[in-house]
């Protein structure tokens, strides 16, 4: 150790070093172990819709005898969507479009043949957040792009399959599966065969997906051509979906929304108790950052006519100051190292439950990235606070 | 930046504590005085007369002075902490009538600390300033266990360990006795006439001993 290091590290508190190592530890722990969670968690709502963006509602009018029978329908004509888009908490209004002609699809499954009717919706395609590339058709292509409701699937798993002796299939073999779809005309005078390809599963939005391009093309070649049709479900770009206005509007005009709701309230709740952790963990942090601070300062106090007997000897100013930097740097790392190591374990013990409910695809870094970083804002304060106090001591 | 100090000014400098008193006639205070490189210098005062805060204002510890001070043509108001360590590395020994010597570091340390950082002493050279002075049997002693008188001589041995043009010494000194002064003298004026330096000392009593110095009342 250099002589000054030895001069200026007299009455080195250890004990008040390790009581801020110990509180920076939990406090930057308790951040970043939320974070982490949070990243971790969100999946869970969010990655199945990855290729649809996440603030949407889709709606539609509740089926009832009058309308049934009556003359209204559950369509939504222009005036009321045209009121819908006024409302302030919608950003983008979108309708459902449907086939006008009739699906067949089929599969040939080793051998033994499986085949269904279906049906095609489409919307508009900035709904949808897949790739350009992927979330495509031109007239010409072979194969269309189809999202599928994961409730389908499951449908045919634990429903269909397992009572009709059929095997069960991952999404993974569903998605390589080449799907044979005959397209008929309703007076079975035009027919097209095509290849359907499922590129992605949703749990939000309830139907059968075709690209919008594709929608476009197939009516106007197969349908009926008696122009669009006012469409019975529209998907709503929301701006805030936990609005009470959503609601209220959606009660007064007798619609109801399709789809998984429990998705945004809980993601709702998961940013609120991240809100919560990440509050207490920032006043731990704040405090041991104080603890250093102050610590620093009682040192330097303690040590000051020897500072000021160094630069009387006309030491500078960063050479006087680095054996307390020194002390800064180490004490902060060390703190900020066990953190990113705290979350390493932490995420370890519940990454396995994680994983089984579907989401934890990420890895440890946006934990370690915020330990670090709330780490070297901890320095870059008390380093400068360390080096003005220095210069006070100069004259 | 300065490389080297020719002249040293004090034009109508005067401690601010005196402002508002009567002072008596001083060859220091309110006067256009100039210390020149290579000359000696005794300033003579009664306790109290603020030869210190001399020391102090040229060394740029204090400024609480009314009046200018200047280094040739620079005023030292405009001088940064950055330059004024380069100042104390390279053109002002000091030696302070306190010492401000580190009582937990030994002799040896203590002037290592300094030649550490200027490089301008050969080891040899401090050893047989030691044996000179006759505390080369305390070299590793904590300096805190030694005489006033002992602390003295190491500090005027720590205080030529660097470059200077000017050499402050506030009552190096006064716990010497007359043959220790000669010899420090000896050793301190050699190092100065070795680099063309001005000595500026003072003494409430038991002045330095220096040839032909010239002679300030404060």
């Amino acid at each position: 150790m250099s002589l000054i290091s030895k001069l200026l590290r007299k009455n080195t508190s250890l004990a008040r070093i390790a009581g801020f190592v110990l509180s920076n530890f939990i406090g930057l722990a308790i951040i970043s172990g939320g974070v982490q969670f949070y990243e971790d968690a969100r999946s869970l709502w969010t990655s199945d819709d990855s290729f649809v963006k996440s603030d949407f509602l889709v709606i539609n009018k509740k089926v009832t005898a009058s309308n049934l029978w009556g003359d209204s329908g559950t369509g939504f004509t222009d005036s009321e969507i045209a009121d819908i888009r006024r409302q302030p908490w919608v950003r983008k209004v979108g309708g459902f479009t449907s086939t006008d002609y009739s699906v067949k699809a089929s599969v040939d499954q080793g051998g033994r043949g499986l085949s269904t009717m279906l049906f095609f919706e489409s919307v508009p395609d900035d709904f949808v957040d897949a790739g350009k590339d992927e979330w495509n058709f031109r007239e010409g292509d072979a194969v269309v792009p189809v999202v599928i409701s994961k409730d389908y699937l499951a449908l045919y798993n634990f429903g269909f399959a397992s009572s009709a002796g059929l095997p069960q299939i991952s999404e993974n073999i569903m998605s390589s599966v080449p799907l044979t779809l005959v397209l008929t005309s309703e007076d079975g005078s035009r027919t097209r065969r095509m290849q359907g390809r499922i590129v992605g599963y949703s749990s939000r939005l309830n139907t059968i997906l075709v690209p919008e391009s594709f929608m476009r093309w197939s009516n106007s070649v197969l349908g009926r051509g008696n122009g669009d049709s006012s469409p019975s479900r529209l998907i709503i770009d929301v701006s805030s979906p936990g609005d009470v206005a959503i609601k209220e509007y959606l009660e007064s005009h007798d619609l109801e929304t399709a789809g998984d709701k429990s998705g945004s309230s809980a993601s709702f709740l998961l940013k609120i108790v991240t809100g919560i952790v990440l509050g207490v963990g920032g006043v731990i942090t704040l405090l041991s950052f104080f603890i250093l601070l102050l610590s620093m300062s009682l040192l330097m106090e303690k040590n000051r006519d020897k500072l000021h007997s160094l630069l009387m000897l006309g030491f500078t100013l960063s050479s006087v100051a680095s054996p307390y930097v020194r002390i800064v740097v180490t004490a902060s790392l060390f703190a900020g190292v066990l953190a990113a190591g705290g979350v390493c374990l932490l995420r370890s013990a519940y990454i396995g439950d994680l994983t089984g409910l579907g989401a934890g695809s990420g890895n440890v870094l946006p934990g370690v990235v915020t330990a670090m970083a709330l780490t070297a804002v901890i320095i870059i304060f008390n380093v400068f606070a360390v080096k003005r106090k220095v210069k006070d001591s100069w004259r | 930046m300065i490389d080297k100090i020719e002249r040293i000014c004090l034009e109508g400098m005067l401690p601010r504590v005196f402002v508002s008193e009567e002072i008596p006639p001083s060859d220091v205070w309110k006067v256009s005085l100039t210390f020149r490189r290579g000359m000696r210098y005794l300033v003579e005062a009664a306790s109290g007369g603020g030869k210190s805060s001399m020391c102090s204002y040229i060394y740029g510890s204090r400024n609480d002075y009314e009046g200018r001070l200047m280094f040739d043509a620079t005023d030292v108001s405009e001088l940064g902490i950055g330059e004024w360590q380069n100042l104390r590395r390279m053109n002002l020994a000091y030696l302070p009538q306190e010492l401000s010597l580190f009582p937990e570091l030994t002799a040896m340390q203590n002037i290592e600390l300094k030649n550490g950082l200027t490089g301008h002493v050969e080891k040899g050279r401090i050893e047989e300033w030691l044996h000179v002075l006759g505390i080369d049997s305390r070299r590793d002693y904590p300096v805190g266990r030694m005489s006033i008188g002992q602390q003295q001589r190491v500090g005027i041995i720590r205080s030529l360990c660097q470059p200077f043009d000017f050499i402050l010494l506030d009552e190096p000194v006064s716990h010497l006795d007359e043959e220790n002064n000669r010899k420090a003298s000896e050793i301190i004026c050699g190092e100065a006439d070795r680099q063309g330096a001005g000595v500026i000392s003072t003494s409430v009593g038991n002045p330095l001993v220096m040839e032909n110095p010239v002679v300030l009342r404060l």
